[in-house]
């Protein structure tokens, strides 16, 4: 055994457990017709509860009565095909649908027992508590510094630019870009490559020191190198965060990931352990689309 | 035949040649239109141009030299002792006979030698248009036939079609550069015969401007002052009011119509707003003149402030909200512009709206808000309604807002307002005052939207 997989040995056994038995995995999966979900929604100490939440876009209902725990220093995998309301769901847990006009949420979405849709919620507060890295990395027109900077600077972080420059390149160094762009931190961050953007988006998000980390299909534009690496940070910030991932790839679900949860049509389907949800999965929509027989 | 009926005829003839050639790639084929290289229509529209274009050709040079043709055969008619006198008399012959043709001029009193060259003035145009016509529908039919004789079912009618489209409109847009380029070099050619009679020097650093030139000689009055300054500094005062008031303004106004306001207010406020670009520039000027620059005056005399009943401040306000639109439309299309992208990362940071639009998003349609302010400042420069009524005529040479001044273009207006002898440095000094304001405007549009061109490139 190396070194570099003991540790996370570690963290495999510190997981909570799921209160899912393996004695109620059904001999045959369920039926493509059944749509309750399946399996274990709930954690043991979760950091968010989703409860019945439903979103629409206008008249059009793009997220149906979905429930979910997303439990604490973990990673949860959202899988399924495109438009089934993957990045949706997750724009749900930081409020950024607030910005869709159109769009409406119902339902309870719980943080450490705080309902975040609220009235008397502090949406800016939560934000800066639960960030959120884009599909598309969006680094803003400024210097490299001043992108990561920026969190901090309005949240007032830093007490002076000592601790400022500190946070930068903690952040940078986390997000395993500091190396590349130590020595030009003034140069603009919209002049970086796609992937050292995303990782720039990356550690502009852990500047703020949130909580939770959403990440909307961080790789789908990396190669391999990037996508690695970028994995490789996920598993290290998962330590201290919790994370929720959405992503096309199985394959980075099944690395990355504890838990994952399948949806269909706006629908969860399954979710469950992710090893189980791959290997084993109970339910016929969720078999279908794992073994590529999705049509 | 008149022209207009020719033109028609022509027209005509061209919608037959177009049916024509259509027929005549059906009947190659025999029908099987797939074995056509381009659709019967192209081979139509193929007869059609080679019908009308070249017609079309011949009418307009015709047309062009007709006139001066005739003249020269009429003048060569005349006996040696006219033809012999200098050209300006000449001229006044020619107009003789023409008014003569036109029936402008009195049969019984003029010339019997003029009234016989009207006549054969009036013969040769007769010959002319009757020529013209043979000529046009000959060639248009010959044109039209050798077209059709010429389709073949692989002739590339379509790629022909094409070129000819592509030559016309290119044409339709060296008009509009041609025209630009006429009116500088016109202005151009003006201005040197000014800087020939003032120096160059003296107009563009004299302090001192009186246009007015002694018409006759015994004349008691100036000799004229040409020193341009005043009136650079009086535009440069009221277009930096009007800036001052229109900037933060338009900038606030777009700011709230893209950031803040719901989607169906922004739908009916901005295009409210664009009104204020339509009204017209003389109603803003009695506006400022009449309603605008008394209050001023009673209310500076209110606070013990002497203000001229004309100011460069009363006509910077009234311009100020005349380029709001322009400052506030254009930047609400940029920073429109600025993907939603970037604003979900600062809101996704924890950033207020007004954090974000502060550090994000203004910085980001920076570059297109600059370009807006800089065109709505050559608006502001080559403003003239407005400043005629309400800041005066005086060319004084000040800083001080509730003084009278004047710009550039009130006094190329002034200077060539009533019967003016068109080579006096008085009239020339119009040329070159617009020489100086289109050279100015110029740059600042170039500079716009070299920037505004950035700006987009960085986004797409
Ligand atoms: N702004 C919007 N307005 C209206 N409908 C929307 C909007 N955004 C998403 N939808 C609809 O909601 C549904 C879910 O969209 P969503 O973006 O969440 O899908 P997704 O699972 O993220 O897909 P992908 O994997 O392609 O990113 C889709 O049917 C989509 O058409
Ligand atoms: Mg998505």
């Amino acid at each position: 055994m190396n070194i570099i997989a003991e540790p996370q040995n570690e963290i495999k056994k510190e997981r909570p457990k799921m209160r899912y038995l393996e004695t109620d995995r059904p001999a045959t999966p369920f039926a493509r017709e059944h749509i309750k979900t399946v399996g274990a929604i709930t954690v043991d100490s979760p950091r968010i509860t989703c409860r019945n939440v439903n979103v629409y876009y206008g008249t059009k209902q793009a997220i149906d009565d979905v429930s979910l725990d997303i439990g604490r220093n973990a990673v949860i995998a959202l899988i399924g095909p495109s438009g089934c309301g993957k990045s949706t769901f997750i724009r749900c847990l930081n409020r950024m649908n607030d910005t869709v006009i159109g769009c409406r949420v119902s339902g309870r979405i719980g943080i450490d027992e705080q309902n975040i849709y609220d009235p008397q919620m502090d949406v800016v507060l939560l934000r800066a508590q639960v960030g959120m890295v884009f599909q598309k990395p969006n680094p803003f027109p400024k210097s490299i510094y001043d992108n990561i900077a920026y969190g901090p600077r309005i949240h007032g972080l830093a007490a002076n630019k000592l601790e400022l420059d500190e946070i930068v390149e903690t952040s940078l160094r986390k997000a395993g870009l500091w190396d590349e762009v130590k020595d030009n931190l003034a140069h603009p961050g919209t002049g970086l490559s796609g992937g050292q953007q995303q990782r720039l988006c990356i550690a502009r998000t852990i500047a703020v020191g949130p909580e939770v980390i959403l990440m909307d299909e961080p790789c789908s534009a990396l190669d391999p190198i990037a996508t690695a690496r970028i994995e490789q940070l996920i598993d290290e910030l998962r330590e201290q965060f919790t994370i929720v991932i959405v992503t096309h790839s199985m394959q980075q679900a099944a690395r990355v990931s504890q838990r994952t949860a399948y949806f269909h049509l706006g629908k969860l389907v399954e979710v469950g352990e992710t090893a189980q949800l791959f290997t084993n999965p109970m339910h016929q929509l969720t078999e279908d689309y794992i073994t590529g027989r999705f049509g | 035949m008149q022209r207009t009926t020719l033109l028609l005829t022509l027209f005509l003839m061209a919608a037959a040649a177009f049916y024509a050639g259509s027929r005549r790639s059906l009947d190659i084929v025999r029908g099987h239109t797939r074995e056509l290289h381009s659709l019967p229509s192209y081979y139509g529209y193929f007869t059609a141009l080679w019908c009308g274009l070249p017609a079309l050709l011949i009418m307009g040079l015709w047309l062009a030299f007709e006139t001066s043709i005739i003249t020269h055969l009429v003048i060569a008619e005349l006996p040696p002792a006219m033809q012999s006198l200098p050209d300006e008399r000449i001229n006044l012959i020619v107009n003789d006979i023409r008014n003569q043709v036109g029936g402008s001029a009195f049969a019984g009193e003029s010339d019997p030698l003029i009234q016989a060259a009207a006549a054969r003035y009036q013969r040769l145009k007769d010959i002319s248009a009757k020529a013209l016509t043979v000529v046009v529908l000959a060639v248009a039919i010959a044109g039209a036939t050798f077209a059709r004789q010429r389709i073949r079912k692989e002739q590339r009618a379509r790629n022909m079609v094409e070129s000819a489209t592509v030559v016309f409109l290119i044409v339709c847009s060296t008009i509009a550069i041609f025209t630009t380029i006429g009116i500088v070099l016109s202005v151009l050619f003006e201005s040197i015969q000014f800087f020939e009679r003032v120096p160059v020097t003296d107009f563009l650093f004299g302090l001192h401007w009186s246009p007015q030139m002694a018409i006759r000689a015994d004349q008691v009055g100036s000799s004229g002052a040409f020193g341009a300054v005043p009136l650079f500094t009086g535009t440069l005062l009221i277009s930096a009011i009007a800036m001052l008031v229109a900037v933060p303004i338009g900038l606030m106004a777009a700011i709230y119509l893209s950031e803040y306001a719901a989607p169906k207010f922004r739908a009916t406020a901005k295009p409210a707003l664009e009104i204020l670009a339509g009204i017209p520039t003389v109603v803003y000027g009695f506006f400022a003149a009449l309603v605008v620059a008394p209050f001023i005056r009673d209310l500076g005399m209110q606070v013990g402030l002497s203000v001229s009943s004309e100011s460069a401040l009363a006509a910077g306000l009234v311009m100020g909200i005349m380029i709001i639109p322009f400052v506030s439309s254009l930047s609400d299309d940029v920073i429109n512009a600025v993907p939603q992208a970037l604003r979900d990362g600062a809101y996704a940071l924890g950033a207020t709206q007004s954090e974000a639009v502060r550090h994000v998003i203004i910085p980001a349609a920076l570059p297109g808000i600059v370009g807006a302010i800089l065109l709505a400042a050559s608006r502001a420069i080559g403003e003239t309604m407005i400043v005629v009524m309400a800041a005066g005529l005086s060319a004084n040479l000040t800083a001080n807002p509730l003084e009278a001044v004047t710009t550039v273009t009130v006094q190329i207006v002034t200077l060539l307002v009533g019967d003016q002898e068109f080579d006096s440095p008085k009239t020339l000094a119009a040329f070159a005052l617009g020489l100086v304001l289109f050279v100015a405007t110029l740059i600042l549009n170039v500079i716009a939207l070299y920037i505004v061109r950035r700006y987009r490139e960085q986004y797409e």
